[in-house]
């Protein structure tokens, strides 16, 4: 029988057979992120006259359960910067508290500078590219808005394969197809962003956070929204959409009662 | 000295048959040398302050910064070699960083303190090692609020498991001084390098136990202190250095911070001034006390 | 990572980015996974001259159908010493995937800035061409998914245009059209630049027919044909449009360009 410490408190091999460890080798190469699980859906934002209006819904699906109904997802940066995330929600708090000790660490120098939306933007796009570069990317597309280095209104995407632009409007997700066309109604080129009014902007991001309820089945009625100035951020994160009509639902045809 | 020529000093984690660590207090009288820091723990916050002997006339006023920011809520300031502060320092920003990442929340002051203490502690047991030559003091806020976790989502549990407890206060300011022991204690105000024992007495004047210092006279005060407790060795030049931390809705919104330069500049103003008051006030005893009615 | 090149759209399908076929895994069940790369559409020219290199780019970013931004430019001045580039002296254009694209400009640009201190002048353009295709090898195994083409004046002063595969696989050129649209304007190139398939009337028959005598075309007659090409990409190719960017390249320095095309 062996008596060596090792074999201490183990069933006997010549009894129970040889102990199994396979199930602590991890066999294999290393597992990436393969696909996002617990997602958020779209981010709008818009620029206007001084500054930007960026806006989320507060839900986070697990597949097509609507798993989560109270999420932030717009996140404040040292008050300066707001970042917009869709996609994975773990991987967006992992950024979160990567933002939180990078502002820590600003915090250290005395002067009291702070990274300002295009510096933020620029980071966080490299943090991406670098994990899509090692083939174990950040499952998120995210919108950065506050202001650059001029103190003018910046708004700017960055995505999980670390693709970048920028554009008087932007949208991720399905409000690049729902809510885009509707902001670049009310602001087609940066001029026009330029010209847009605080209340322009807020209706046309409310109206767009509205259509994707309607159209967006991943999407719900409660969201934030945050509207960013050189005056600082105004966020506000339980919003409830107002005056929808369903009165459109009955002429729709092709499912339910009238197939036809 | 007692301890020389014995043997018993020459090496650290050495006791001495009385029971003492000569290296540990050789490090103390590092510390004795030092430009005086002062913490003073407020109703509403937590100031510390640094005196900055001018070393060189070339120096630029106003850089080379004496008091750190550990963490968003927390700042430490230290007295002895300044090398080893800046370690101190440096340690004890990863200790709260390292909080953190383990535990999703801000590390409260006592458990900086707690951590500091025993790095300080380890650098008395090793011969291979010297002590600290600083002793460290170590201030911020604990917030009132139960923060958010940090990418925290959604608020929580309203009641039940997780929920909030009614009437139960959390957080609040927080005080300590860690010595080259390695031995910590928390202070109301807490005083140490040269001119310690004058700010000392300076601080037990204040009855800070009774927790009715504001932040704004704790400014002004310990301005003074470091004004009076300087003025023993008043042939050396100094700068004050000076930062705060206030509860949430004071002015630093529970963030270390450098104190403003015009509230500073008043502190100063005053502090000049009193000195000066003192100073009439020894002159004046054998002359006529008319004057002081002024 | 052979599925890698599989999904180049040149070798099947049609040449939109939203051509990411997911991979099939043996059984047969649609196998979900991580594909580090995508298509942001658009296209880009280079034509070099007697003493000057024009680089265009539209400047239309897209993903799938969507537009991405209607101004996100493809061209970068490359190597200058301040945050404008207003003294650089070479031009790079990438198009592709655009990540891969602005990674590959910063490191080119911090090596041609570490080459200007290091030896006390500019990098010539035969350098840096040499440079940049080391680089895109260097990822051999990972590549830059980028189309590249390095544009400047070389030793004589004469128009310099670089062009590379996505591995450092590089020529000087006359001309060269990268990108979504490249097999719409490098015919059109061809014939104009290279006048390809243009005789010299009633000179023969057959062979003996002669090939109009190639000259060096004049810089505003370049800027023309560039403006040309970009308009009839614009017209057949959905992921050409918005706006078109110029960069010129001149003795006097580089001079920007910004047109409007169509945003259809």
């Amino acid at each position: 029988m062996n008596h060596l410490p090792q074999a201490w408190g183990r069933p006997r091999d010549d009894v129970y057979g040889a102990y199994d460890s396979s199930y602590l080798q991890n066999g294999g190469p290393t597992q990436h992120t393969q696909r996002p699980i617990v997602t958020g859906t779209s981010v709008v934002a818009l620029k206007f006259k001084d500054g930007v209006v960026i806006a989320a819904d507060n839900l986070a699906s697990y597949g097509s359960l609507a798993r989560f109904t109270d999420v932030k997802r717009l996140r404040k940066f040292a008050e300066t910067s707001v970042v917009g995330f869709g996609g994975d929600v773990s991987d967006m708090q992992y950024l979160d508290r990567l933002l939180n000790s990078l502002d820590i660490q600003e915090a250290y120098g005395s002067s009291g500078h702070t990274l300002n939306a295009q510096n933020l933007h620029t980071y966080l796009s490299k943090v991406l590219y670098k994990r899509r570069s090692d083939f174990n990317p950040l499952w998120n597309q995210l919108l950065v808005a506050g202001l650059d280095g001029e103190s003018k209104p910046f708004l700017a995407a960055a995505d999980l394969l670390g693709t970048t632009f920028s554009s008087p409007s932007l949208a991720t997700g399905y409000g690049a197809h729902l809510a885009q066309p509707l902001l670049r109604n009310v602001a087609p080129d940066e001029e026009a962003a330029s010209k847009l009014s605080l209340e322009q902007a807020l209706e046309a991001v409310k109206e767009s956070m509205k259509v994707l309820f309607y159209r967006d089945a991943r999407s719900m009625d409660k969201y934030s929204i945050a509207v960013i100035t050189k005056d600082g951020i105004d966020l506000k994160e339980n919003e409830q959409l107002e005056k929808q009509s369903w009165a459109f639902a009955d002429q729709i045809r092709g499912y339910g009662t009238q197939v036809n | 000295m007692t301890s020389i020529g014995t043997g018993y000093d020459l090496s650290n984690s050495v006791f001495s048959p009385d029971g003492r660590n000569f290296q540990v207090e050789y490090a103390v009288k590092a510390v004795e040398n030092g430009g005086t820091s002062i913490g003073i723990r407020c109703k509403d916050g937590v100031v510390l302050a640094v005196e900055k002997v001018i070393s060189s006339k070339l120096l630029k006023a106003g850089a080379n910064k004496r008091i750190a920011t550990v963490d968003r809520h927390i700042g430490a300031v230290s007295s002895g070699l300044v090398p080893d502060g800046r370690h101190f320092v440096s340690h004890a920003r990863d200790e709260a960083a390292n909080w953190r990442s383990v535990y999703k929340t801000p590390i409260t002051v006592k458990d900086l303190a707690s951590r500091m203490g025993g790095y300080l502690q380890a650098y008395t047991l090793y011969s291979s090692v010297r002590p600290f030559g600083i002793t460290a003091i170590v201030g911020g806020w604990d917030s009132e609020l139960e923060l958010p976790v940090d990418g925290q989502v959604g608020s929580g549990p309203i009641s039940g498991a997780g929920g909030k407890v009614e009437g139960k206060t959390y957080g609040g300011p927080g005080l300590y001084m860690i010595e080259p022991s390695g031995m910590y204690w928390g202070y109301y105000g807490a005083a140490t390098g040269k001119g310690r024992q004058t700010a000392k007495a300076e601080l037990e004047k204040l009855d800070l136990a009774a927790g009715k210092l504001s932040l704004e006279d704790g400014v002004k005060e310990a301005a003074r202190i470091i004004y009076v407790a300087h003025a023993d060795n008043k042939d050396k030049e100094f700068e004050l250095e000076m930062t705060w931390i206030s509860n949430l809705d004071g002015p630093t919104k529970g963030r270390h911070e450098e104190v403003p330069k015009d509230i500073l500049e008043e502190a100063e103003r005053l502090a000049k001034k009193h000195l000066e008051g003192e100073e009439d006030d020894e002159e004046t005893k054998d002359d006529d006390k008319d004057k002081m009615e002024e | 990572m052979s599925a890698m090149f599989s999904q180049n759209p040149l070798m099947n399908g049609p040449n939109y980015s939203f051509n990411q076929a997911p991979a099939t895994a043996s059984g047969g069940n649609t196998e979900h996974s991580f594909y580090p790369y995508t298509d942001n559409g658009g296209s880009t020219l280079a034509i070099s001259g007697n003493d000057f290199t024009i680089i265009a780019g539209d400047t239309r970013s897209t993903s799938g159908y969507s537009i991405n931004s209607r101004y996100s430019p493809k061209v970068f001045k490359i190597g200058g010493t301040t945050s404008s580039q207003d003294d650089a002296n070479l031009v790079l254009s990438v198009v592709g995937f655009a990540a891969d694209g602005e990674a590959l400009k910063e490191r080119l640009d911090a090596i041609v800035k570490m080459y200007r201190y290091q030896h006390g002048k500019p990098m010539s353009v035969k350098a840096c061409a040499q440079r940049l295709s080391t680089i895109l090898y260097g990822k051999r195994f990972f590549p830059y998914y980028v189309t590249a083409i390095l544009g400047g004046l070389d030793e004589e002063g004469k128009g310099a245009v670089y062009s590379y595969d996505p591995v450092g696989s590089y020529e000087r050129e006359q001309c060269r059209a990268a990108g979504a649209a490249a097999s719409l304007i490098m015919p059109f190139l061809d014939n104009q630049v290279n006048f390809k398939n243009q005789y010299i009337p009633g000179s023969g028959e057959g062979h003996a027919l002669q090939e109009r005598e190639n000259i060096p075309l004049p810089k505003d007659e370049v800027e023309d044909l560039v403006k040309d090409a970009f308009d009839s990409a614009v017209e057949r190719h959905i992921e050409v449009g918005d706006g078109l960017q110029m960069l010129i390249i001149t003795k006097a320095g580089i001079e920007e360009k910004y047109l409007p095309l169509k945003k259809d």
